[in-house]
């Protein structure tokens, strides 16, 4: 009887045993790598803000029979040393197109004298230079074959995703309809009110910033996250970006603007309502200086003029202008605009109360409501429609002349950073014995003081008075907390009232607030592989670099944020329907692979 | 209550054991309640709930015995045969789990507490939890291609172990044993190279004394150990500190590290269920297998990170100490430099220098603390070599380096051992803190602090990813801080 239950259970043991799956059972069918042939090492630069990023690039590359290394940074500063020692295969990069034009997409990356080139090759120059001189009709074409060389053919780069934006706001305390979320351009501060109006004279908006360093409130010396919202509220343009990225005159220094035929000659009609705000005993003061042609053109020369201050950067962005000038002669105006039905003139009265009856050259004696205006003119070296995008950036921010030339009288060849005070120096602003505020705002706001918690703004008091783009809150606070994290906390607990770049992890937390509202848009920020073109294997193999390209698969990556990431071809995805598309395929991806390493 | 009566209850360290584990299920019960009860959807959950009754009746069974002890310590000052009995039930305990009842019951069942049976039923435990543990990866869609194998040998050493457990329940071992021992002793030092190092524990006990003649070094092993195993805090903490090396050997054999590193985003942040009972990450990774795996890293990284500095600071220490006078400044003031650099700074600053890898984290971690493993030592040898046979021995024209590491050495050792058990969990905290930081390795290896990390992150929507490897740190830290003070009343002298 023993021996028999003995047996019953040994057997009833073996078929248990037999229903398990182990692992060979299940990856029977996969091909393991096969170990003849030498795993290829490739090493992977970021930084540990691209940890998740990095982790899945390493799992795809990995299981493409790839032997990956990551080199993780911890801050930026370490990262780009890393990147100019040259130690790495693939670095993690990522690139926003602030001024929302496809040329500023492509100029700067892929040709071979840009600001952040990537690589340098004769025929993707070439495309970029047609393209530009192109209307939007035409130019998809000419970047499609852009795309097709740089990111297929060629396999520079490898597309990762594209972003949303994601910004929380305190719907208890802010009037959130009043609270934009554009596409390119940085906040709007003047149309933010709080829900309870009566507030709005009384209380600061509290907003948040991550880097306290600023660059320079000079707009031509800076393009960065630092100063970029700061800099656009604090300076007007001759133009504007809409939510979704069109340019339009609304809330702008000119009050319409017109393209004559040839797209060579640019007109703008300037209103006469804004004075320049100065700082006095840290309070905003009407300077009783208004904001002109004169401090246009002014303005516009400096930013084209790679010399008119010293650490100009943004001087490639404007460098398509060849002229600046001040229309003094009506009949100037009477040429066609680019659709051949309207003329100038017609384009630029649209919607006045008061026609244009004299064009004067002196900003004192401009009068809008006797029909006295100031026309600009701005003159490109080739036909180049994007330029209004480029003066729609923070770059292109009006400042005044007197001011700027009173400080700025050191010369530049000698500029010693010690000793000399240029406009917009931080050094001015920021609390202590430095302190000499000297800024002149064109913009709705003005930075009184900051110290390396907070920036303090006031309400320019004599920006557009009366009209619906005067500034509603009369001041805010800019409160710099550099961990998202804590950023996110601080806008739970009500420390600031605005989130702008909420994680993508955090999304269902400010969802579930009920006291928060998660505002999202289409962001033009690209995240992608740059090769390393230098002295490296995967500089020289083209087989070895598509490998790694169709490795990728942006659908996991996708899955990965939650469906919160848009697919990516290049830089310019967010910007031109290419219709082009990176599928993932291990097998081709294998195969090149086999390629590069027979040919070697 | 007379006099003899409360000595009684003081006496009997069961009755104190039998204490300890009712407060410790009741507490348990709480836990289990807490997390079985929805307050803000007011429903009951199945898993715990379940979990809570079956406590809640051991918790009652347990205080029923306590009761019985009572009453047999108060009326007949021992402990009768029917109450001893009754923790018998308690044996049951193990299949939910409750090691602290099982452990119990164990002792009861042995009238006189023996050395032998009590590591015995502790090496059965480990090999059963270690079963257990691994029993659960047939969950998952498919076990590694060992686990059938590997899963057989454990099951041969479970019914070994039991029939272990039954002799040395029965045979009295205190003095000398029989020769015929020594092979029982043999299989069981092979047993123990599966990870179960109280197989190892047991084997040489068994060992010694069925070969040994010499009464004075059974008796100095005897004495060590029935003090630790007397001690049922330390031999818990050893238990886990065991359990945990053992199933890092063991998921050689049992557990596929693809579930523990590859990405899944089929499957990401799934709660815990049978398949995944941690829980998966954010990349779908496995949660159970990432922190099995994570094990021994922590385990090597804390162990190593402790000898090394063990060995170095104990050479240097000896040193200063035996040589008074010049070599002692010498060597000391230097220490007192490094002293006085902060060790997590010192570590800090080396992994930036040198890189993030497990080397260069163990050599961080153990530089810092050279100096204080340095100090202890100098104090015991100054103390030791002024002991009359240490005289003896240079009277004799002993070699000095002899002296040292034959006579002084040896006697000043205990408190090493006892400092080291003590800081271990300190770098196992270390090393955690570390990779939590981003400094240790690699962000999808495996490691403790890596997985609270992303754990970290999910506070408020998956707080399981933060608090089980949260637990995992907790325990292993206790528990060598629970051995660390075992051994330390075991091995000084002045406690006796």
């Amino acid at each position: 009887m023993k021996k028999r239950l003995v047996l019953f259970l040994a057997a009833v043991v073996l078929v248990l045993a037999g229903c398990v799956n182990t692992k060979s059972d299940v990856k029977k069918d996969e091909s393991k790598p096969s170990s003849e042939t030498k795993n290829t090492s490739i090493e992977i630069l970021g930084m540990s803000t691209g940890e998740d990023d990095l982790n899945i690039l390493r799992d795809q590359l990995t299981k493409n029979g790839f032997n990956v290394k990551l080199n993780i940074q911890p801050d930026y500063g370490s990262f780009t040393a890393q990147k100019d020692a040259g130690n790495y295969d693939l670095a993690l990069t990522g690139w926003t197109t602030v001024t929302g034009n496809p040329d500023y997409a492509v100029r700067s990356l892929f040709t071979s004298d840009g600001d952040n080139t990537l690589f340098a090759d004769e025929e993707a120059d070439k495309l970029v230079e047609k393209a530009s001189t192109q209307l939007k009709e035409e130019y998809t074409q000419t970047y499609k074959d852009l795309e097709q060389l740089v990111v297929f053919d060629k396999a520079y780069i490898v597309p990762l995703y594209t972003s949303y934006k994601a910004q929380g706001v305190n719907n208890q305390v802010i009037d959130e309809k009043t609270l934009r979320l554009p596409k390119s351009r940085a906040a709007v501060w003047e149309a933010i009110s709080f829900k309870d109006k009566a507030k709005n004279a009384t209380q600061p908006l509290l907003a948040q910033q991550g880097i306290s360093a600023l660059t320079s409130l000079d707009p031509i010396k800076g393009n960065d996250g630092s100063i970029n919202t700061l800099n656009t509220n604090m300076y007007v343009r001759l133009v504007n970006l809409t939510d979704d990225d069109e340019v339009v005159s609304d809330g702008s220094l000119s009050l319409n603007h017109a393209i004559a035929d040839g797209s060579k000659d640019y007109y703008f009609l300037l209103r006469d309502d804004i004075h320049f705000a100065s700082v006095k005993d840290k309070k905003a003061a009407d300077s009783g200086e208004r904001v002109g042609a004169e401090d246009v053109k002014f303005s516009l020369d400096r930013a084209k003029d790679k010399n008119s201050v010293p650490d100009h950067r943004t001087y490639s962005l404007h460098e398509s202008m060849k002229d600046i000038s001040i229309v003094s002669d009506l009949k100037e105006l009477d040429v066609k605009t680019t659709d051949g039905q309207s003329t100038v003139r017609e384009q630029l009265e649209k919607g006045l109360d008061k026609k244009i009856s004299t064009l004067v050259t002196d900003k004192t004696k401009a009068n809008n409501g006797s029909g006295a205006y100031q026309i600009v003119k701005v003159t490109t070296e080739k036909p180049f429609p994007q330029v209004l995008n480029y003066l729609a950036h923070q770059s292109a921010g009006i400042v005044s002349k007197k001011q700027v030339e009173s400080i700025n009288t050191y010369d530049v060849a000698k500029y010693d950073v010690n000793k000399d005070i240029a406009y917009g120096d931080q050094k001015t602003i920021t609390e202590g014995k430095d302190y000499n505020n000297a800024l002149y705002a064109s913009g709705p706001y003005i930075l009184v003081s900051k110290n390396d918690y907070e920036a303090k703004f006031v309400k320019n008091p004599a920006y557009m008075k009366g009209t619906e783009y005067e500034p509603k809150i009369s001041a805010i606070t800019v409160k710099f907390i550099q961990d998202p994290e804590s950023a996110l906390s601080a806008l739970r607990n009500g420390e600031i009232h605005i989130l702008n770049g909420v994680p993508e992890s955090k999304y269902d937390i400010v969802k579930k607030d009920d006291k928060l509202t998660l505002q999202q848009n289409k962001s033009n920020g690209v995240a992608y592989l740059a090769f390393n073109m230098k002295d490296r294997d995967v500089s020289k193999s083209v087989a070895l670099r598509q490998s790694i390209l169709y490795s990728i698969n942006q659908e996991e990556i996708k899955n990965f944020y939650q469906g919160n990431k848009m697919n990516a071809v290049s830089t310019l995805s967010p910007l031109v329907e290419t219709g082009l598309k990176l599928e993932a395929d291990n097998n081709k991806a294998k195969e090149l692979l086999k390629e590069y390493q027979s040919e070697k | 209550m007379t006099a003899q009566q409360d000595f009684a209850l003081k006496r009997s360290q069961e009755y104190k054991h039998a204490l300890f584990v009712l407060v410790i299920s009741i507490a348990l019960v709480l836990v289990f309640l807490v997390n079985a009860f929805d307050v803000t959807e007011g429903t009951w959950n199945k898993v715990w709930g379940s979990l809570t009754i079956a406590y809640l009746v051991i918790a009652c069974w347990q205080a029923i015995i306590l009761f019985c002890m009572k009453r047999d310590l108060l009326n007949t000052g021992d402990i009768q045969k029917r109450t001893r009995l009754m923790s018998a039930v308690n044996l049951l305990t193990i299949l939910v789990g409750n090691v602290f009842t099982t452990t119990f019951a164990f002792r009861m069942l042995r009238r006189k507490a023996s050395i032998e049976y009590t590591i015995s039923y502790y090496m059965l435990l480990t090999q059963l939890l270690i079963v257990s543990v691994s029993l659960l990866n047939l969950f998952k869609p498919y076990v590694s291609d060992m686990f059938l194998l590997t899963m057989a040998v454990f099951i041969l050493l479970i019914i070994f172990d039991v029939v272990a457990v039954v002799i040395f329940g029965k045979v009295d071992t205190d003095r000398q044993i029989k020769p015929a021992f020594k092979w029982l002793g043999i299989a069981l030092i092979i047993t123990g190279f599966s990870g179960n190092i109280f197989g190892c524990i047991l084997g040489y006990s068994v060992l010694l004394k069925s070969t040994n003649r010499d009464m004075s070094t059974i008796e100095k092993w005897n004495k060590i150990w029935s003090k630790i195993t007397k001690n049922f805090t330390a031999m818990l903490g050893l238990l886990f500190v065991i359990f945990t090396f053992a199933i890092s050997i063991a998921s050689y054999g049992t557990f596929v590290y693809e579930f523990a590193v590859e990405n899944n985003y089929e499957s990401m942040l799934l709660e815990p269920s049978l398949a995944n009972p941690f829980g998966t990450d954010n990349f779908g990774r496995d949660v159970f297998s990432r922190i099995i795996y994570g094990a021994r890293i922590s385990l090597i990284v804390g162990v190593v990170s402790t000898l090394i500095p063990l060995v170095i600071g104990g050479f240097l220490g000896a040193i200063a100490g035996y040589y008074n006078k010049s070599i002692d400044n010498v060597i000391m003031r230097i220490l007192d430099v490094l002293y006085a650099v902060p060790g997590i700074l010192l570590a800090i600053a080396i992994i930036a220098a040198f890189g993030a890898n497990t080397v260069n984290l163990i050599i961080a971690l153990s530089v810092g603390s050279i100096p204080t493993y340095a100090r202890t030592m100098r104090a015991n040898v100054m103390m030791v070599s002024n002991l009359e046979f240490v005289e003896a021995a240079k009277a004799l024209g002993e070699a000095d380096w002899k002296i040292i590491f034959k006579q002084v050495v040896p006697n000043s050792f205990a408190p090493m051992i006892v400092k080291a058990t003590l800081t271990i969990g300190g770098a196992v905290i270390a090393t955690s803190s570390l990779s939590f930081l981003g400094l240790g390795v690699e962000p999808h290896i495996p490691e403790w602090g890596n997985i609270l990390k992303v754990g970290s992150m999910y506070l408020e929507t998956n707080p399981y990813l933060a608090i089980f490897p949260g637990i995992a740190i907790i325990l292993l830290v206790l528990s060598f801080n629970f051995l660390g003070d075992g051994l330390r009343d075991a091995l000084d002298p002045k406690l006796d």
